[in-house]
């Protein structure tokens, strides 16, 4: 038997999830191994799709945006108590979680622009705007949120875990093939035009080619 | 008791002396360890010029001069008992004394390329100084790959 499906995640949305996935071991790793040339590039990928996101949440796919998704407290509680009405997009929980995400990211990439390596060579694409003792702080500081983006992860693998598990509810398969199981309100994610996508998209890779080659 | 205060005070005179000598392994290393963030400073201050549309080739030259400056001396900074062995912390890898003729070789050619950078900012030649400073970082990376331990 299988049930009729319904696309909850937009294409979008869902590149920009799995971009993230893979970008983040990236840059570590780029670190690692001290290529900070690469590292840098890399970065300047992640600001472009952060930046994406962050216009996505407001002209996307409506389980995309923020509105669509970002409750009061009142309503995280009752449904962190199980006492919450059926979900179609992020739960009320999920999409603070998102934000969470979100914002770390945007941060981490934001203190990535100013940072300079110890020798002076390799430095973020506004590096120039500050010293080279600030620039060094910064670069402190972007490894304390390398940390904290590390372990937010850890939670979100786990809540994505305890779904599976205890709630025998799959979230990994929806955000790879954007479908899940029709829900029984019969709602369902209102995509957004092709032109949209083309704006975002767009405005983003503007952004990130204006921070990265002229400020 | 005037004896004893002349030999206290030759004692004294010896030690200071001595002291002043042969200064301990803790602020050799440490200040080894500030011209390093100074020269880093440098470089980027030449980075920071040749990012924007008008570079200060007098603000270059300041910078260029220091780390030539210290790519002079650079090789004088790390006299034996200056390595991990002393105690203090210090990213200095055993290979500068074990494979010290690498080490020498790899200074030399920061020094070349330094006085390269120097010379072309004392010219005024921005397209040369931007040609210098990838072969200044290549000299600097070069040695760091086989004699500075990692950060962390």
């Amino acid at each position: 038997m299988s049930r009729e499906t319904v696309v909850v995640w937009d294409l979008p949305t869902r590149l920009f999830h799995w971009a993230i996935v893979l970008l983040v071991p990236a840059l570590w790793w780029t670190h690692q191994i001290d290529r900070l040339d690469l590292h840098i590039l890399l970065g300047e990928i992640m600001l472009g799709l952060v930046l994406f996101r962050l216009i996505w949440g407001v002209i996307g796919g409506s389980t995309a945006r923020f509105t669509s998704f970002l409750r009061g407290p009142g309503t995280v509680l009752r449904y962190l108590r199980g006492r919450g009405t059926a979900i179609f997009g992020h739960n009320p929980a999920g999409g603070w979680s998102v934000i969470v995400m979100l914002l770390l990211l945007a941060v981490q990439v934001g203190l990535g622009l100013f940072v300079s390596d110890e020798d002076g060579l390799n430095t973020g694409p506004l590096s120039h705007l500050v010293s080279y003792e600030s620039a060094r702080t910064l670069a402190d500081r972007h490894e304390t949120v390398f940390y904290i983006l590390l372990g937010f992860i850890a939670f979100h693998v786990g809540a994505i875990l305890y779904y599976q598990l205890v709630r025998r509810d799959r979230l990994v398969g929806p955000m790879l093939s954007g479908r899940r199981a029709a829900p029984e309100s019969g709602e369902a994610m209102i995509a957004a035009p092709l032109w949209r996508f083309v704006l975002a998209a767009a405005l983003a890779a503007i952004l990130t080619w204006i921070v990265s080659n002229y400020l | 008791m005037k004896h004893i205060l002349l030999t206290a005070a030759a004692i004294a005179a010896i030690v200071t002396t001595a002291a002043a000598q042969a200064p301990n392994a803790a602020s050799l290393i440490h200040e080894r360890q500030t011209h390093y963030k100074q020269m880093g400073a440098a470089l980027k201050g030449i980075n920071d010029q040749l990012h924007g549309d008008s570079p200060s080739i007098d603000v270059i030259r300041q910078h260029s001069r220091t780390i030539s400056g210290f790519a002079v001396q650079l090789l004088r900074w790390f006299p034996r008992g200056t390595g991990p062995e002393s105690g203090v912390r210090t990213r200095a890898l055993p290979a500068i004394w074990t494979d010290n003729a690498t080490f020498q070789r790899d200074g030399a050619a920061l020094l070349v390329a330094a006085r390269a950078l120097d010379a072309a900012a004392r010219r005024g030649d921005l397209a040369a100084v931007r040609a210098a400073m990838p072969q200044v970082g290549h000299a600097c990376g070069n040695c760091h790959d086989s004699f500075r331990a990692p950060e962390h």
